[in-house]
C-alpha cells in the first residue's frame, strides 16, 4: 500500500518536472529576454549582498572576500567599541528624526495650497519652479548655497544691508547645521514630494465639495473637513516609509553641505561608513561589519514600516 | 443649469483666501529662483563689481564672460564634459537595454521561476550591502579606474523596473493574445505591440536615467581616481568645495588674479545649464512617471 502511494508520488513528480521543463521550453524567449537583467542583479546586487559576510572574515586581499579566513565576532567586538560608531548612529537618529519634525509636512503644505489656485497657466510655471531643484545633483544645490550663504554671499549682504548684522557663517558653525540640512531639503525636494499628495487629491470625490458647498462649508473648511481627511492615508502610509528610511538616505546632501568645522555634527552612519572606508588607514572587514549592522537595521525598519503601513490598510512597500 | 453657473461664479471671485495662498507660494517660489539668480548674476560678474556693491543680484556695471573664459582654460571643464557625455552614450543605452527587457520579460511571472526571480529583484530595494563591498567587487574585477565600473555599478533601477512593469501589464492583454493566435512570436509581439504601446514609459524612465547619469558623482569619486576621468559633478566640487580627494585644487595658477566666486558661479552654470535647458519641455515626462510610481506605492 505504502510502496504504491510513494509510486504514484514518483509519478505524480515526474509528471510535474515533466510539465515543468515543457514550460521552461515554452517560455525559452522570456529567459533570454530576462537573463541579461537577472545576470546585472547576480553580479552587482548579489554578489556584493554575499560579500558582506566578510564581516566574519578577517579581509586579505590576495585571497579575496571569498577566500579569506573566518574570525567570528572579532569584527564587531571591534565596531561596538567605537565611540564614533555608536556616536554616528546617534547623530543618524537625531538629524532624521528632526526631517519628520521639520521636513516632512511642507509637501502637504503646498499641496493643499497649490490646489487652491484657480490660474491654470500661473499653476503651471509654479510647479516647473517648484520641481526644479529636485532634478539637480546635491553637489550642484550645495554649491549654489555655499554661494550664497557664504561670508559675502547674497543672504549675508542682505542681512548687513537691512539689519547691520555682522556676517554669520551658516555653513561654518555646528549648530547651525542641522537646520540647513532641513531648509535646503525643503528648498530642493518640497515641491516634488508635493505632487503625490497632489495626486492624492484629485482622487477625491468631487460631490463632496458640492455638498459641502451647499451646506455653506467655506473653503478653509473644505480644505481642513474634506481635503485633509481625503488623503490622510496618503500622509500615514508616507510617513511610516518615512520611518523606514529613519537610519539612511541623506548621504549625498550631508557629505555635500558639512565641512570640517561641521563633520562633528554631520557624522551620521553613512559618513562614518565612508570616512572609515574611504579616508585613512582601511580595514574593509571592519567597514563590512558597519555595513552588515547598518543594511539588518534598515531591513529591520523597513519591514516594520511595511507592515504597520499594510495593517492599517495603506498598501505596502512592495506590492 | 442655473446652479452650475452660480458655482462657477463662486469660483472665478478672488478672495481673501485667494490672495493669502498666492502669496505664500510667491514667496516660496521667489526663495527658490533668487539663488539660482545670484549665481547666474555672480558669474557675470567682476571682482570689482561683486566687493564695491552692497547687495548684488545681478551686475549691471560691468557684466562679463571672463569667468567663463577662464574656466574653459581649466582642463578639468573639458575632462568633466568628455567624462560625463562618455557616461550618458554608454550608460542611458546599458540602462534602457536592461530595464526595458527585464520589465517586459517579467510582466507575466506565470513561467517557472519567474516570482522567485521577481521577489529577489524586489529584495534589493529593502537589503543592499551598500558601498563597500561594491567597491571590493569592483577591485575584483579590475573595473577600478575604468568608465566601466561606472556604467554596471548603476545597470536596472528597481524603482523604474516596477513603473515600467507596471505600466507594461496595464496595456490590453487581448493585443497580445490576438497577436499570438495570428502566429506572432514573442519578438514580435515586444517590438511591434509592446514597445510602440510603451513610449510614454519609456520616453519617461529613459528621462529619468539620463537625468541620473549626469547628476553621477559618489560613484565615480569612489571608483576613478584617474585626473583625466572625472565627470563634471565632481569638478564642480572640487573646484566648489575644498577638495583633497581627487588633486590640485587651483584654477589658473596662483599668479593670475582670478575672481574664485565668480569661476564657482560658472562652473554651477554650464554644470546645471542642459538641465536647466531641458527642463520645462520635459516636465510632464517626469509628473507622469512619478504618478505611475505612486499608484504602485
Amino acid at each position: 500500500m505504502a510502496a504504491l502511494v510513494k509510486n504514484e508520488k514518483k509519478l505524480h513528480l515526474k509528471k510535474r518536472i515533466a510539465h515543468t521543463g515543457r514550460n521552461i521550453l515554452l517560455n525559452k524567449e522570456k529567459y533570454f529576454l530576462i537573463l541579461p537583467g537577472v545576470v546585472w542583479y547576480a553580479i552587482f546586487a548579489y554578489i556584493p549582498l554575499f560579500g558582506l559576510s566578510l564581516a566574519f572574515k578577517k579581509f586579505i586581499a590576495k585571497d579575496g572576500i571569498f577566500g579569506s579566513p573566518w574570525v567570528g565576532m572579532v569584527n564587531f567586538e571591534n565596531v561596538f567599541a567605537d565611540p564614533a560608531f555608536a556616536q554616528s548612529i546617534l547623530t543618524t537618529l537625531r538629524i532624521n528624526a528632526g526631517r519628520l519634525v521639520f521636513v516632512f509636512p511642507f509637501p502637504i503644505f503646498f499641496a493643499l495650497l497649490f490646489n487652491e489656485v484657480r490660474i491654470g497657466r500661473f499653476k503651471k510655471v509654479l510647479q516647473s519652479v517648484f520641481t526644479f531643484p529636485h532634478f539637480l545633483s546635491w553637489v550642484i544645490v550645495a554649491s549654489i548655497m555655499i554661494n550664497i550663504l557664504g561670508q559675502q554671499g547674497l543672504v549675508n549682504s542682505f542681512l548687513k544691508l537691512v539689519f547691520g548684522i555682522q556676517p554669520i557663517k551658516f555653513l561654518g558653525t555646528p549648530s547651525y547645521f542641522q537646520p540647513l540640512v532641513y531648509i535646503t531639503d525643503i528648498w530642493k525636494s518640497a515641491g516634488w514630494s508635493a505632487i503625490i499628495y497632489m495626486a492624492a487629491i484629485a482622487g477625491i470625490d468631487i460631490e463632496q465639495y458640492e455638498a459641502a458647498e451647499i451646506d455653506g462649508a467655506s473653503r478653509l473648511q473644505r480644505m481642513w473637513y474634506i481635503t485633509l481627511p481625503g488623503i490622510k492615508s496618503t500622509i500615514v502610509v508616507l510617513f511610516i516609509l518615512a520611518v523606514g528610511y529613519l537610519m539612511s538616505g541623506g548621504f549625498e546632501q550631508i557629505f555635500n553641505l558639512s565641512n570640517a568645522a561641521t563633520w562633528k555634527v554631520a557624522e551620521t552612519l553613512d559618513m562614518y561608513i565612508y570616512r572609515i572606508t574611504f579616508r585613512g588607514s582601511v580595514d574593509f572587514s571592519f567597514s563590512a561589519a558597519v555595513s552588515l549592522f547598518r543594511s539588518v537595521i534598515n531591513l529591520v525598519l523597513l519591514l516594520a514600516a511595511d507592515r504597520i503601513s499594510k495593517r492599517i490598510g495603506g498598501s505596502g512597500l512592495l506590492a | 443649469m442655473p446652479a452650475k453657473k452660480g458655482r462657477r461664479y463662486v469660483r472665478n471671485r478672488f478672495e481673501l483666501l485667494d490672495g493669502v495662498i498666492l502669496t505664500l507660494l510667491i514667496i516660496h517660489a521667489i526663495i527658490i529662483i533668487v539663488p539660482f539668480i545670484s549665481v547666474i548674476g555672480t558669474s557675470f560678474a567682476t571682482q570689482r563689481e561683486a566687493a564695491a556693491s552692497k547687495l548684488m543680484l545681478f551686475p549691471t556695471k560691468e557684466p562679463t564672460i571672463d569667468n567663463y573664459y577662464r574656466l574653459f582654460q581649466d582642463p578639468r571643464i573639458v575632462i568633466g564634459y568628455k567624462t560625463t557625455f562618455l557616461i550618458l552614450l554608454i550608460g542611458v543605452p546599458v540602462n534602457m537595454f536592461l530595464t526595458t527587457s527585464l520589465a517586459y520579460g517579467m510582466t507575466r511571472t506565470n513561467y517557472p521561476g519567474a516570482k522567485m526571480i521577481f521577489y529577489l529583484i524586489l529584495l534589493t530595494m529593502l537589503f543592499n550591502g551598500g558601498i563597500v563591498p561594491v567597491y571590493l567587487l569592483m577591485m575584483q574585477l579590475g573595473l577600478i579606474d575604468t568608465i566601466w565600473s561606472i556604467i554596471f555599478a548603476y545597470g536596472v533601477n528597481t524603482f523604474y523596473f516596477i513603473v515600467m512593469r507596471t505600466y507594461m501589464i496595464s496595456l490590453p492583454e487581448s493585443l497580445v493574445e490576438s497577436a499570438k493566435i495570428d502566429g506572432a512570436g514573442e519578438w514580435r509581439i515586444l517590438f511591434q505591440i509592446i514597445l510602440p504601446l510603451s513610449k510614454p514609459i519609456l520616453a519617461t524612465v529613459l528621462l529619468f536615467f539620463a537625468v541620473d547619469r549626469w547628476n553621477e558623482w559618489f560613484n565615480a569619486m569612489i571608483f576613478l581616481r584617474r585626473k583625466d576621468l572625472i565627470p563634471l559633478q565632481l569638478v564642480l566640487r572640487n573646484i566648489v568645495m575644498d577638495a583633497t580627494i581627487v588633486g590640485s585644487l587651483s584654477i589658473a595658477g596662483p599668479r593670475v588674479p582670478r575672481f574664485t566666486e565668480g569661476i564657482q558661479c560658472a562652473t554651477i552654470m554650464v554644470t546645471m545649464l542642459p538641465v536647466m535647458c531641458f527642463f520645462p519641455f520635459l516636465q510632464k515626462y517626469f509628473v507622469k512617471g512619478i504618478m505611475i510610481g505612486a499608484i504602485k506605492a
